[in-house]
């Protein structure tokens, strides 16, 4: 399989996924924050702004980890 | 112009119903069907002659399969060899798809999210599954990175859960959204090159041709990083943590 040997679209398979991975978590985050807001308890936007936090976090953590990875 | 989206819409070509289920074919189930049979074909062509000295076909399948021989044992060990008939197919089915896809007046079955979605969905809950069932309970130190203080305990599980859900959504969303965007951009190129017409038209007509070599580079490394990642959430369900990676 020459392309995913070949350096430059190795690095291009790494790059195109901190960025999905880092859009899914804060989906994620904001998404159960809503849930929790809506049909659990009545809190206002507080659930979706600490889920939101929270998916931003584990976001740029996936992103870190994955980094890490590369050295 | 034409709406660069109007190639991924899908309309019923023959209306079928199964007890009130609508499973009316469309070009994305007959493309679909033609992925399926041209890798069967070619796979059950070059497995057929097992010569000491390989046919092309044979040697064509023969790096294909160590190719993804190599994956598995890279990012789950020895015993992850058992999950090869699943990872195999897994990436024979969407590396096809994306390549045959890039055939003008084809289909691209991955471009679909219903698809990728179905695909992640399987391999994110064959992972949970099989974490619980070799470990139970344990199963939801999942939840906890190694090495965390106490603490911080009460924070890092939220944001582990979090991480661990958006998974399949990642996995899906990632698959669907490079294969949808380079259509768009060979949609929007080629449109451009028959707007422009014989003075400027050339222009556009070459970046699709340099655009085209890029997807298909594209289409290998989906596909490889779908199998990565399913070889990866598997292994993490099978080794949980890696640390006991084979002790248990």
């Amino acid at each position: 399989m020459p392309p995913s040997t070949d350096p430059f679209y190795a690095g291009l398979g790494q790059a195109v996924r901190i960025g999905t991975e880092m859009l899914a978590a804060l989906i994620v985050g904001g998404g159960l924050g809503w849930l929790v807001d809506t049909y659990l308890f009545a809190s206002g936007p507080w659930g979706m702004v600490v889920g939101l936090v929270l998916g931003v976090t584990a976001g740029i953590r996936n992103a870190y980890r994955m980094a890490q990875q590369w050295k | 112009m034409e709406n660069p989206l109007h190639p991924f819409e899908l309309h019923q070509l023959v209306q079928l119903s199964l007890f009130g289920v609508d499973i009316s074919l469309n070009k994305a189930v007959l493309m679909m069907w033609v992925v399926v049979g041209l890798a069967a074909t070619l796979l059950v062509l070059g497995g057929a002659s097992r010569r000491l000295v390989p046919t092309k076909l044979q040697s064509l399948a023969e790096l294909l399969v160590e190719f993804i021989r190599g994956i598995i044992i890279d990012t789950m060990g020895q015993d992850g060899i058992r999950f090869f008939p699943l990872v195999a197919t897994l990436f024979v089915f969407i590396l096809f798809s994306n390549l045959l896809g890039l055939i003008p007046g084809s289909y691209t079955v991955t471009s679909q999210i219903a698809v990728t979605g179905a695909f992640a969905l399987m391999v994110y809950g064959l992972s949970i599954v099989l974490g619980f069932l070799l470990h139970g309970v344990k199963f939801f130190g999942i939840l906890i990175p190694p090495g965390t203080p106490g603490w911080l305990l009460p924070l890092m599980m939220p944001i582990e859960l979090i991480s661990q859900l958006a998974r399949p959504i990642s996995l899906a969303v990632r698959l669907f959204a490079n294969m949808t965007a380079g259509h768009v951009i060979l949609g929007v190129l080629f449109g451009l090159a028959i707007t422009g017409g014989a003075l400027i038209g050339w222009l556009p007509f070459a970046f699709t041709i340099a655009m085209n070599a890029l997807e298909v580079g594209i289409a290998f490394i989906q596909a490889y990083i779908f199998t990565v990642l399913t070889c990866v959430y598997l292994g993490d369900a099978v080794h949980l943590h890696g640390h006991e990676a084979h002790a248990h």
